[in-house]
């Protein structure tokens, strides 16, 4: 019941917070897809934080991804 | 000071510094999406989750303090995002790690540790996180939506056992850490409970919310089941 109660709170009432604006454009959306990756500063992991940046497959590539630590 | 009590203030301590990190990256997040969809409502709900985050970091504190736990430190604002996205789908990689994943969880965390009976200062502390925490979990799927009602999100798939692996703290599988019930009152979930809420959260409402909105899920059940059979 609880994660039920979940879905319908936080994944569809945020679906329609999200929509309930106007939308972004597919126009804008292909213009920040032009912008290059080596434009941003992402992808380091100083220490010190509890996110952790791993690749997908655990090891130690050079594209990794992480996630957030929570409660 | 005995066992539970050192348990339960290094998880304050711990949460402390995830707020503080919060705070950053929501701020920072917030800056970011006027710049491919300036009618976003998501920027406005992440710069008042960034102020919540930091309020939240001093309740956590303050309760670490009163387990005897020094505050948790300084917290650093951790870039997750692959180098290989662009920056509006960095912008969304993040998001969905930070809000449908982790804030999602947090969520079910809370609710679940407002269920037992816990000490009334540590009741006061949860029930006000946990009325924020509703609107952080929310902003993230806010966000999906948009970006799935114009472009295809559909990549993010490969990309959700690396957020989830990210997620989980080291212990968190096979078995979980084991942890006395008494816990429970200091607003500390046991391991093997902890465990649990985590995995019905993700196949309940995480998942099906990522599938709701074109991303396959099939990545991440596989991850999932690697960890749990």
């Amino acid at each position: 019941m609880l994660f039920k109660k979940l879905f319908q709170l936080l994944v569809l009432g945020g679906a329609m917070v999200g929509t309930a604006s106007g939308c972004a454009t597919p126009g804008q959306a292909q213009a920040a897809a032009d912008n290059k990756p080596e434009d941003r500063d992402g992808g380091s992991s100083p220490d010190g934080g509890t996110a952790k940046a791993q690749d997908a497959d655990g090891g130690a590539a050079a594209d990794a991804g992480g996630g957030v630590v929570g409660w | 000071m005995d066992a539970v009590q050192r348990a339960a203030g290094e998880a304050w301590a711990f949460r402390a510094r995830v707020e503080r990190e919060a705070a950053s990256r929501f701020a920072r997040l917030a800056a970011a999406i006027p710049a491919f969809d300036p009618a976003s409502p998501v920027p406005a709900l992440l710069r008042r989750a960034a102020a919540d985050e930091d309020r939240h970091a001093a309740l956590c504190a303050g309760l670490s303090a009163s387990y005897g736990c020094p505050g948790g430190g300084g917290a650093t604002d951790v870039r997750i995002t692959p180098r290989s996205l662009g920056p509006r789908d960095a912008v969304l990689y993040e998001v969905v790690a930070a809000c449908c994943i982790t804030e999602t969880e947090s969520v079910a965390t809370l609710a679940t540790l407002l269920g037992e009976q816990a000490e009334p200062r540590v009741r006061t502390v949860l029930r006000e996180i946990a009325r924020d925490e509703v609107v952080h979990g929310r902003m993230g799927w806010a966000h999906l939506a948009r970006e799935a009602a114009v472009r295809d999100v559909s990549f993010l798939a490969a990309w959700v056992p690396s957020m989830l692996a990210g997620t989980v703290e080291e212990g968190l599988f096979p078995a979980g850490e084991p942890g006395p019930d008494e816990l429970l009152r200091h607003g500390v979930l046991p391991g093997p409970r902890k465990k649990e809420i985590f995995v019905r959260t993700l196949d309940e409402v995480v998942l099906p919310g990522l599938e709701k909105l074109g991303v396959s899920a099939a990545p991440a059940r596989a991850w999932i089941s690697q960890r749990i059979s």
